[in-house]
């Protein structure tokens, strides 16, 4: 079954008088439960296209279809429900709120869903638990390493039981052992939560955690295949 | 109560931040509350002053028109069964004291000068003037006429006696125990004359060139006056006056002091307004300072904000982060300024207040700021830091999530 369908995508950014293409004629379909990479040098229309699709920008033409819901003809506030309820984010930034302790940063999604407090704390300890913080849930993200608030982003993302992650080069910021304990901890959360994962990276070895490869290149998918 | 939350620990975690900016706040809203002490304690000082120089509480009258013109012919208002009124009024436990009143315009002699005077007329226990020296606290079951400068007022057993103001005694060329004639003009077009020996001398600014005092029984036996034009009411406080109007009788007719006392209704007036002048140029360099703060803030967090949003925050839920923000730092700088203010007062008054001086009197003045100062200061401050941090909260939620996380 589809999860994502995008119809001949545009997105241009208005830069003083000149407008600068930075997605032209995209068409992506993206299945429930697949491992998608985009790939592709920076400005190749990557952390564009996952805006797109999280739903956190809008295209210039075109249509995006996720969970069979067109995005574009949803109000402000319906799109902030809409990403509640459907997605999870992982930045390459970490984006927690500092002044969250890690349980409240993962808690956050579930407060806006007005889920009751004991299922809350449940599903919190649950996800703290998989990924190996529970000791640390009282503690300030300023106080922790990149690769705890890493994995603080995505037990935030996964909380919510998303049917859709998306992570802009989650590893970017983490050194090399770091970002793959990261990878191979997101994508097994992945696997058994049974959502799709769609993330950017610019680095070959990051896009081996997929099973299908998009690789883009000045706003356009110059390739679409699956992997091993 | 997750916004308001964000808000309070973002405040704390800027701490530094947050102290610089409500700064100004406080030490405006400290200013604010001493100078408002200072002034509520002087207005209340003035407002007693003028109650007791002779306006009263309340004036009680037959009928309405002695307040137009009962002063210059009081023989047209008498206020039958006063004597039986001012006794059932003085039972009243917030009245302190009932007495008649009276007045006439005569012509003063003294050998070859003259001079014209007001008289008015009291029992003579409600009569106070205030010694030459010393620290002045007046009596407040009594009418405080001024600062006796040469012999003594006129007293119960007295008859025929007057207090006569310095200017006046000086025009006459008159001193203590020196008799004046008085001739004044009775009902019917009758020059009536007396004598009257001055038992003393007094000062007061602006009425010591005309006006001249002397006991009730005296003053109405002069003019053949059978019932007083007027009852004075002195009460316990202001706000028992209006109680104690509503206790009269339907057929007298009376004004309070707010409607007698009109120059400090005037100054209440203009001092206030100032006041308020004055409290708005404070908030308004609050409002700048905490607009250009919480601009700086919001642009810093574009990150969080974006984050926010694409966790599923909504655009209000934002603002609304932003709004507590302004308005918890206007809370706390006013609650600061505030209690501030209350601590200097304090420490003002327990040095024994403000002194000043006339002559060789001294009054003090103290610092006591009311309640009102904390509603007056804490509700405009709060209102304000809130419209601070609008401009910039809209700026944030007017951007996508994406520009957010892009401007970050």
């Amino acid at each position: 079954m589809d999860l994502i369908r995008i119809r001949n995508a545009e997105k241009h950014y208005q830069l003083e008088k000149a407008e600068m293409p930075a997605l032209t004629g995209i068409n992506l379909v993206v299945g429930s439960g697949e491992r998608v990479c985009l790939m592709g040098p920076s400005g190749s229309g990557k952390s564009t296209l996952l805006n797109i699709i999280g739903c956190v920008d809008t295209l210039s033409a075109g249509t995006v279809e996720i969970a069979g819901r067109e995005t574009g003809s949803l109000k402000d506030a319906q799109l902030s429900e809409f990403r509640n309820r459907t997605m999870g984010f992982v930045f390459q930034t970490f984006n927690l709120i500092p002044v969250l302790s890690v349980f409240e940063n993962v808690e956050y999604p579930l407060l806006l869903q007005r889920i009751p407090r004991e299922e809350r704390a449940a599903r919190v300890e649950e996800l703290l638990e998989r990924v190996g913080l529970k000791d640390f849930r009282r503690r300030s993200p300023e106080r922790l390493s990149g690769g705890q608030r890493q994995r603080v982003a995505i037990a935030r993302a996964l909380v919510s039981r998303p049917r859709l992650v998306i992570a802009d080069e989650p590893t970017a910021a983490l050194d090399h052992e770091t970002g793959r304990t990261i990878m191979e901890l997101m994508v097994e959360m992945n696997r058994s939560a049974g959502s799709t994962l769609i993330f950017a990276t610019h680095d070959p070895a990051v896009a081996l955690y997929a099973g299908r490869l998009v690789t883009m290149s000045d706003g356009r998918i110059l390739e679409d295949r699956e992997v091993a | 109560m997750r916004n308001l939350t964000i808000a309070w620990r973002s405040i704390l975690r800027h701490a530094r931040r947050t102290v610089i900016t409500v700064s100004a706040l406080v030490v405006g809203l400290t200013g604010m509350v001493v100078f408002q002490g200072f002034l509520s304690q002087m207005m209340q000082g003035f407002r007693d002053g003028t109650i007791l120089s002779g306006v009263g509480h309340l004036q009680i009258a037959a009928r309405s028109q002695y307040f137009v013109d009962g002063e210059f012919n009081p023989f047209a208002y008498g206020l039958k069964d006063s004597a039986h009124l001012a006794a059932s009024l003085g039972k009243e436990p917030d009245v302190t004291a009932v007495f008649p009143s009276t007045g006439f315009v005569a012509v003063a002699g003294l050998g070859d000068q003259s001079a014209t005077l007001l008289v008015k007329a009291y029992p003579p226990d409600r009569m106070y003037f205030a010694p030459r020296s010393g620290i002045i606290i007046p009596p407040s079951d009594r009418f405080n006429l001024g600062t006796l400068v040469a012999g003594a007022p006129v007293k119960p057993q007295d008859s025929n006696r007057l207090v006569i103001g310095e200017t006046a005694s000086r025009v006459l060329g008159a001193k203590v125990g020196d008799v004046v004639t008085l001739m004044a003009i009775l009902p019917g077009g009758n020059l009536e004359g007396r004598d009257f020996t001055i038992s003393g001398i007094f000062s007061s600014p602006g009425r010591d060139k005309s006006f001249a005092y002397t006991d009730y029984r005296t003053a109405a036996d002069f003019i053949r006056e059978h019932a007083p034009p007027v009852l004075m009411v002195i009460a316990r406080s202001i706000g028992a006056v209006p109680a104690i109007a509503d206790s009269l009788p339907r057929n007298v007719s009376f004004r309070t002091w707010k409607d007698l006392a009109q120059l400090y209704m005037q100054v209440s007036t203009i001092l206030g307004s100032f006041l308020g002048v004055i409290r708005a140029i404070i908030l308004l360099v609050t409002l700048f300072i905490l607009a250009n703060s919480m601009n700086r803030t919001v642009l810093e967090r574009m990150r969080e904000w974006g984050t926010l949003r694409a966790l599923g925050t909504k655009k209000k839920d934002i603002l609304y982060v932003i709004l507590w923000e302004g308005c918890l730092q206007g809370l706390l700088g006013a609650a600061a300024g505030i209690a501030l203010g209350f601590l200097v007062s304090a420490i003002i008054d327990a040095a024994g207040g403000l002194t000043y001086h006339n002559g060789a009197q001294a009054y003090a003045i103290m610092i006591r700021p009311g309640l009102d100062s904390v509603w007056l200061n804490l509700i405009p401050a709060v209102l304000t830091a809130g419209l601070a941090a609008l401009l910039p909260g809209l700026r944030a939620v007017r951007l996508t999530p994406s520009q957010c996380l892009r401007e970050a």
